[in-house]
């Protein structure tokens, strides 16, 4: 049980027939149940990194272990999403003309539960994010902190062993930004989940329980000391 | 709410530009709808017509419009001389200008000239009234007719220029002869200066005569002059045509087809360009590639769904609107068939036209969609 929950050997990915290098050979394992960020700078590869856990692409070369999932091997990457996988974006990504309950409840729809058992889930989730009075607000009546709440109530409905959180700050005001945080932080401790996050904020990152810094498509010593102490 | 009424919902997303889609499809569905209807009632009208006619043969002029040729009246006793003749009737039929057109008969009002002894030959057995007498200005009028001039017993009515008298008033079934007049034949060659002439003479034979023979007898000794048609063999015509109305049915049909199938494909390929970075999101919580091709082909179908309901109801109302104007007695045919072809050809344009776009939707490579502005 000591294994980690992510291993990552070795992993390229290339983008536009080879011409920009994504990633460069990255190497990075995490705890289950950590709580790591990962900063560098715009274009280092930091959210090609996220997809490849999540198994949104497939990378070049190297290996990936999810969960003890071989992703290179996996066949039906779709259903390894749905089971393992919850992602909050940085744009919350809701859809416009579903209310907040239905947004949340969408990625169940691949599951088996009975509409009792969603509904149950989805509405001890909201309480926890604290939306359970706007439940049948669309998402253009929300603010973004609102939206932010919904999404990663969405991330966690299907109880995935692992939230990836790409910016989830990034467009919001440090004050509802740190409101927003502190949640997944929580969260993470409640439902016992792995939390992977990418955020620009040195003041963000420190929450976490390890900061993994990444540059040109590597994790980086060097990145650590040119972004300095933290 | 379930995959199943999300689907649903979708299609209220972008009101405007559906609504032009389901209005294209929807004129389609009318036309193929409306068409049946009409065709069906067509066809109705025509057996029940063809079967109220008394006689056996119709003889015409050769080379004319079915009912506007002339012919020479000494070619009536003629006839009745051909072995296996047993009646035959010259009619002169003329279209007198009156002043509020009859409703339900076939084209325009007629005045046919008939002897009043052959009266039979047309299938009229009875009035309510009384039968004109030979030679005088007295009419009888069909019941259609009769409605539509406002006309009863014992009225006047004005014709060519002379006063006649409506002496009885008849109904046969036969939307020619309902929405028609009859008075004697000497009386309206007079007055129409057409002695000697017949618009058509109507044959009965005794039961053992072959007609197709008869007919052949006819046109062989009056070459280029005239011209026989059973009962049968218009029918045959007339069926010929609505075949023809009934493979323009089908040729307009698949042009909606096409043009449908355009309109939604266009149509759902704005639909998930718009939501490129949805659809990432759809398939980074887990969606399958299939649950995404099988919304996209749930939406077109929903789609095009509406648009048969639409469509089916203005094509009844063009049916209705299009047969009360050119003839209050024949009524659409409403059948299974027509509805269930509209329905289908509907289901089509949603199948063929949502395949293409589902399936560019389903392909989305995730981190492409989510990348997507
Ligand atoms: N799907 C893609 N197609 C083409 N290029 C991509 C794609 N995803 C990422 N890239 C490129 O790969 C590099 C790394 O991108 P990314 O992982 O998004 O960086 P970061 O999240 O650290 O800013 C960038 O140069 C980016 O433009
Ligand atoms: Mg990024």
């Amino acid at each position: 049980m000591n294994k980690p929950i992510i291993q990552i050997k070795d992993l390229k990915k290339r983008y536009d027939h080879g011409k920009i290098t994504a990633l460069n050979g990255l190497n990075l394992n995490i705890k289950r149940g950590e709580f790591v960020s990962i900063m560098g700078p715009s274009g280092s590869g930091k959210s090609t990194l996220l997809n490849m856990i999540g198994a949104l692409d497939t990378p070049d070369s190297g290996q990936i272990m999810v969960n003890g999932i071989d992703l290179t091997v996996k066949k039906d990457l779709s259903q390894f999403r749905s089971q393992e996988i919850g992602f909050v974006f940085q744009m919350h990504n809701l859809i416009p003309n579903l209310n907040v309950l239905e947004n949340v409840k969408i990625p169940m729809l691949e599951g088996n539960l009975n509409s009792k058992q969603m509904e149950n889930r989805v509405m001890g989730l909201l309480k926890a994010v604290g939306l359970e009075d706007k439940i049948r607000q669309t998402p253009n009546k929300l603010s973004g902190g609102e939206r932010q709440r919904v999404a990663i109530a969405r991330a966690l409905v299907n109880h995935p062993s692992i939230i990836l959180a790409d910016e989830p700050t990034g467009s919001l005001d440090s004050k509802t930004g740190d409101i927003i945080l502190k949640l997944l932080r929580n969260l993470h401790e409640q439902e016992n989940v792995t939390l992977v996050m990418v955020t620009h904020e040195p003041y963000v990152a420190k929450m976490a329980d390890r900061i993994v810094y990444v540059l040109d498509g590597r994790v980086s010593k060097k990145g650590e000391q040119m972004l300095g102490p933290v | 709410m379930s995959y199943f009424s999300l689907i649903l919902k979708n299609p209220f997303r972008n009101k405007t530009r559906n609504a032009l889609a389901i209005v294209g499809i929807a004129v389609g569905i009318a036309t193929i709808v409306a068409l049946g209807l009409v065709t069906g009632g067509l066809k109705a009208a025509t057996s029940e017509t063809l079967k109220a006619g008394g006689s056996d043969l119709t003889v015409t002029e050769a080379n004319s419009n079915f009912m506007s040729g002339t012919i020479d009246e000494a070619r009536v006793n003629e006839l009745s001389d051909i072995s296996g003749v047993k009646n035959a009737a010259g009619v002169l039929r003329k279209t007198p200008t009156i002043n509020n057109p009859v409703k339900g008969g076939f084209g325009s009002f007629s005045v046919n000239g008939i002897p009043r002894d052959k009266i039979s030959v047309v299938d009229i057995d009875s009035v309510e009234g009384a039968m004109f007498s030979s030679g005088s200005k007295e009419i009888i009028l069909g019941k259609t007719a009769a409605e539509s001039l406002e006309k009863k017993v014992g009225d006047s009515i004005n014709l060519f220029g002379e006063s006649f008298t409506i002496t009885g008033i008849f109904e046969t079934g036969n939307i020619m002869y309902d929405g028609a007049a009859f008075t004697s034949l000497d009386t309206l060659q007079n007055i129409t200066n057409s002695q000697g002439e017949v618009s058509t003479i109507y044959v009965q034979v005794y039961d053992d005569t072959n007609l197709t023979e008869l007919s052949q007898n006819i046109e062989a000794t009056y070459p280029n002059e005239l011209t026989a048609s059973s009962a049968s063999a218009l029918s045959d015509r007339i069926n010929e045509g609505l075949g023809i109305i009934d493979s323009a049915t089908w040729a307009i049909s698949l042009l909606a087809i096409f043009i449908g199938g355009v309109g939604v494909v266009n149509t759902m390929i704005m639909s998930i360009y718009e939501r490129t970075r949805e659809i990432g999101v759809l398939k980074a919580v887990g969606w399958r590639s299939r649950r995404i091709l099988g919304m996209i082909m749930g939406e077109s179908i929903v789609l095009t769904l509406i648009a048969a309901v639409v469509g089916t109801v203005l094509g009844i109302l063009a049916a209705e609107a299009g047969l009360s104007l050119l003839s209050g007695k024949i009524s659409p045919a409403y059948s299974l068939d027509v509805f269930v072809r509209g329905f289908l050809v509907a289901i089509l344009v949603g199948v063929l036209g949502g395949i293409y776009p589902a399936y560019r939707a389903s392909r989305l490579p995730p981190t492409e969609a989510l990348r997507y502005e």
